[in-house]
């Protein structure tokens, strides 16, 4: 019975109770694919069968690397020596990541994604599936391989690979060529792991040498604090010659692997990670998404109670039971609750369908249990919230008569509003601040100018033929200017010289350093530096000794000790390269430029020696092109290389895309807030829609004597959106220094970051106050035009 | 001359036929004037009073008030001109429960912009005027009826208009109090003050000098 009341009161109310469903579907779907997306950026690696005791080993020591912390290590041939004394250690992996991107199969190249040489015990720390081949056996033989089934697809098609030869062509960072053979396939990585390998060398036993990601497995009960002491005290002997000393003590980092994605912000990840502050903003966004739902809900509900009030007081006189109004909201909220969650049910494929073509990502999959709890604690609390001011405020006091006499005049509360509004604010305030911040980053990140393509580190036969290849591609009009670099824009370049500069205080020779960086003479030239001082790289230079030209950018001038860049221009300067063979050219400092970023804006500006170098170290190839004239660079590009690199695969990305990859968590953060900032607005909306709708009700009777006794329309307004208006104010004021306070934290993490101004805050406040009023007046406006003689209309 | 009714007509769409509220009413009032519209329930009596206050509009028809021609007017200066010229009284008093009665009487003034001041001034004026100075922090809801009714008169006058319109204004209130409302308009019409009721009783209806009857929204003397 009670139910037929209560879906009969709600068919009664179309508008407002669509309102309280749309409300609350919407932001169920928030907080669930909130929910979802967080879950999955806590399940990365956790899919390895061991991963509880695996550990990623790295270690710092201000005796190299000028103690910074790199996520691989560069001496891994001790490894073994290093584990042999530690028992706790039970296995080791070491991944050497293959850097020339490409192998050749029968006379063919191909690209490669990700690569590395590993030891045969590999797949005992990461159990990626093998479709074909035995875990046993499958790095059985040196120079075995396996290759992941999407590369298998692309190069062999339908044909069986096992046993065929991949090699790994003679170039830059092999000698010589290198034959192998495949010996399994396995699965392609899933989404939430921190490395997504498609194919793994094995060259044989204790090959691996130099830099390589080191992964330990310890044993069941082995404790990692003391693993990572005796680690450092193992690493400490090998490095320090004699005695151990603050200057050359070694200290070993263990971290698990599966707090990798989350946790660790090292220099050379395998793979851009995510940060938990990333976690805690989506986490803020979920429960202010939550809290402006139950509060829509719960001020809805007050609001239309008053609709009620004759029905349940003359159920009571006519004999209910006290729990009679108790048993009917919880009913009616239930339907209402349920008609949402039929509704999210609806959405959710669609939306997740969505999410699988913009970021791979399924997040439905496998997590039935997950979404069911999480709609039933959501709907849970819709349900409590919805009750609670209700039969609060509205029941128990007054008497049965005077509920029967009182007029149903719409409670606003206005706690539960300014709540809501106060969090609308903050969100899109957050919005905002990510938003600028992301943009400030992209900006004034090196090359996040349109219009650049980079070749990253082509093949060293192609680096031979470089000025060929640029005098060619010049000679084409949509292409205005070639330059080849060390690295890749958006990578991080941290090799580090001794240098000699003139008039500097002698120091001990190779005591000092400085961040280095190898380019060709373009380099200034296609990402537009702007000089400070003195002038570009002369073409006609050709590095002989006493001849060579460096460009310095602002942070290395200061370091240099100097504050003038025309003070140290022509200054003898020169690098002393630690690699055996290589000489660089005693020369000058002959250009200043203002720093640029290389990496991401999470790290500092390094001082940085930009010098010339032709035929070596110039592994990517940038190219930049008239900003009209895309297709055609494009195409001469394509053609020119075909012609000159028939064998090679041509492989380019925009510069642009390069950075985008890089911040890639930000810019999907930044779309996620502004999704749910635009809910939770509209969700606020319809709320205040919903409540104007039922104040301007309630307040008929007074609009009509008002205007009888000369009221305009726009004083009706006025006076019915004056409340609304001071509401909002006080939600200003509270949302300033709560959004302040995050959006402060979050900028914590970049070393580069905007300044917070005040006309964010009061853009988020007037954008709320604004949709609001429309909202209201679309509501005041049709009441202050309305003929009083209709509202005045004897009862 | 105060008002000119001609040919009004008023009607709505129901069923694809006309009904007709008003049909073809003449009428002269002149200032000073005291007149009660008398007739059965849907005679259309309300319907003329609201069409003479400018709060409804008609379908057919010529109204002149004080030579301006009213079915001509924009709403706005309509809206101007009965704010200076005319005050209401109601049946269900209208008062609003919010607001005390001292801020009832000042709401109308409110509207015409005058200086606080100038408000304190005519509100106390009209206080004093009704005797109701005591009550002027207290609610409508904690007032009888009849007195409910005094602020609602009192609220109509603080304006100074030419013309009151009352519908049913003792509709709601016992004998004693309605014969004191009707000795009330009695005093205002001798003080010049042009006043159109509407009543359905015929005591009442005797306070009016002229007493004009409605039948199906046609005028019948």
């Amino acid at each position: 019975m009670l139910l037929k009341y209560a879906l009969r009161n709600i068919k009664k109310r179309p508008v407002l109770n669509g309102i309280k469903i749309v409300g609350i579907s919407l932001g169920l779907c928030g907080i669930l694919f909130i929910a979802l997306f967080i879950k999955n950026e806590l399940s990365y690696d956790k899919q390895f069968l061991k991963a509880e005791n695996s550990y990623r080993l790295t270690a710092t020591s201000r005796a190299f690397l000028e103690n910074n912390h790199f996520a691989r290590f560069f001496a891994a041939q001790d490894l073994p020596v290093l584990t042999a004394s530690i028992p706790e250690v039970e296995k080791f992996v070491r991944l050497a990541p293959i850097r020339g991107k490409l192998i050749k199969h029968e006379e063919q190249f191909y690209n490669i994604q990700q690569g590395f040489s590993v030891d045969a015990t590999f797949f005992e720390l990461f159990d990626i599936p093998l479709l074909q081949g035995n875990v046993k056996t499958v790095f059985q033989n040196a120079n075995s391989v396996v290759v992941s089934k999407s590369l298998a697809n692309n190069i062999f098609g339908s044909t069986n690979p096992i046993g065929k030869i991949i090699s790994l062509p003679q170039g830059h960072f092999n000698s010589t060529k290198e034959d192998f053979q495949i010996s399994g396939v396995m699965q392609d990585s899933k989404q939430e792991s921190h490395l997504h390998p498609d194919i793994l060398f094995m060259p044989g036993k204790d090959k691996i040498k130099g830099w390589a990601y080191q992964y330990l497995l310890l044993k069941e009960n082995a404790n990692p604090e003391l693993v990572e002491s005796k680690l450092s005290l193992a690493l400490t002997n090998i490095f320090a010659d004699d005695i151990a000393t603050d200057k050359n003590v070694v200290n070993a980092h263990l971290m698990n692997i599966s707090a990798i994605h989350l946790q660790s912000d090292l220099f050379r990840e395998i793979e851009p990670n995510s940060t938990m502050t990333n976690i805690w903003v989506l986490v803020i966004a979920a429960l202010i998404l939550l809290l402006i739902a139950l509060s829509n809900f719960a001020s809805l509900n007050l609001g239309m109670a008053g609709y009620l009030s004759t029905f349940l007081t003359l159920n009571q006189i006519l004999g209910s039971s006290k729990r009679f109004i108790s048993s009917y909201f919880l009913i009616e909220n239930t339907l209402i609750v349920l008609f949402s969650i039929t509704i999210t049910l609806l959405l959710m494929n669609p939306l997740n369908a969505l999410f699988y073509e913009s970021y791979q990502l399924n997040l439905l999959e496998n997590n039935e249990l997950f979404i069911v709890l999480i709609i039933a604690a959501v709907a849970l609390l819709m349900i409590v919230a919805g009750l609670q001011p209700v039969l609060k405020q509205r029941f128990e006091k007054a008497s049965l008569q005077k509920r029967l006499q009182k007029d149903s005049k719409t409670q606003v509360h206005k706690a539960l509003l300014i709540t809501q509004f106060s969090l609308a604010i903050v969100l899109l305030v957050m919005v905002v601040v990510i938003s600028e911040q992301t943009n400030f980053a992209m900006d004034k990140a090196l090359g996040a100018k349109e219009n650049i393509v980079c070749l990253p580190l082509v093949h060293s036969e192609i680096q031979k033929d470089f000025s060929l290849f640029k005098s060619e591609l010049l000679k084409e009009s949509s292409i205005t200017s070639v330059s080849a670099m060390m690295d890749t824009p958006g990578s991080e370049t941290h090799d580090m010289f001794s240098y000699v500069l003139q008039d500097a205080p002698e120091t001990e020779p190779g005591s000092n350093a400085i961040g280095v960086f190898a380019a060709d003479y373009s380099f200034a030239e296609v990402f537009g530096l702007s000089f400070l001082g003195g002038k570009n790289f002369t073409h006609s230079n050709i590095d002989e000794p006493g001849n060579g030209e460096y460009l310095i950018n602002e942070s290395a001038l200061h370091q240099l000790g100097y504050q003038n860049p025309q003070a140290i221009i022509n200054k003898q300067f020169s690098l002393l390269s630690p690699v055996p063979g290589v000489t660089l050219p005693e020369g000058k400092i002959i250009g200043v430029v203002k720093d640029f970023h290389l990496s991401g804006l999470q790290n500092k500006v390094e001082p940085l020696v930009l010098f010339k170098r032709e035929n070596s170290w110039l592994n990517s190839i940038v190219i930049s092109y008239s900003a009209t004239s895309k297709r055609e660079a494009l195409l001469s590009l394509n053609t020119i290389w075909s012609d000159l690199f028939p064998e090679y695969p041509i492989d380019y990305v925009e510069v642009n895309s390069i950075y985008k990859n890089v911040y890639k968590t930000e810019l999907l953060q930044k779309r996620l807030i502004l999704l749910f900032a635009l809910i939770s607005i509209f969700v606020c909306t319809m709320g205040v829609l919903g409540l104007a709708l039922m104040i301007t009700q309630s307040r008929y009777k007074e609009i009509g004597i008002r205007k009888v006794n000369g009221a305009s329309r726009t004083e009706i307004l006025t006076l019915l959106n004056r409340d609304f208006i001071k509401w909002l104010l006080v939600s200003f004021i509270v949302a300033v220094p709560l959004a302040y306070f995050a959006v402060n934290e979050w900028l914590e993490g970049f070393a580069y970051k905007i300044t917070i101004s005040p006309w964010m805050f009061l853009f988020s406040g007037a954008l709320v106050i604004l949709i609001t009023l429309l909202a209201v007046s679309w509501q005041s406006y049709r009441a202050a035009i309305q003929n009083p003689v209709k509202s005045l209309r004897r009862e | 001359m105060l008002l000119q009714l001609h040919n009004i007509f008023k009607w709505v769409q129901q069923g694809g036929q006309r009904v007709f509220l008003l049909k073809d009413i003449n009428l002269q009032v002149e200032e000073g004037e005291f007149i009660s519209i008398m007739g059965p329930s849907g005679s259309g009596k309300s319907t003329l009073l609201n069409v003479i206050g400018m709060l409804d509009g008609f379908d057919e028809g010529e109204y002149n008030f004080f030579d301006e021609p009213v079915h001509r007017l924009k709403e706005k200066h309509r809206t101007n001109l009965y704010k200076q010229y005319i005050g209401f009284v109601f049946q269900a008093y209208h008062l609003i429960d919010e607001l005390t009665v001292y801020e009832n009487l000042e709401m109308p003034l409110l509207y015409k912009k005058l200086k606080s001041s100038e408000r304190k001034a005519m509100v106390a004026d009209m206080l004093d005027r009704f005797n109701i100075v005591g009550k002027k922090d207290l609610f409508p809801s904690q007032l009888s009826g009849g007195q409910q009714q005094l602020v609602g008169v009192a609220r109509a006058l603080i304006s100074k208009p030419k013309l009151i319109l009352a519908d049913e204004p003792t509709g709601n209130l016992n004998s004693q109090q309605g014969i004191e409302i009707m000795e009330l308009f009695k005093e205002l019409n001798e003080e010049g003050v042009t006043i159109i009721q509407v009543t359905h009783s015929e005591n009442n209806a005797k306070y009016g000098k002229r007493i004009i009857k409605l039948l199906d929204g046609r005028k019948l003397n």
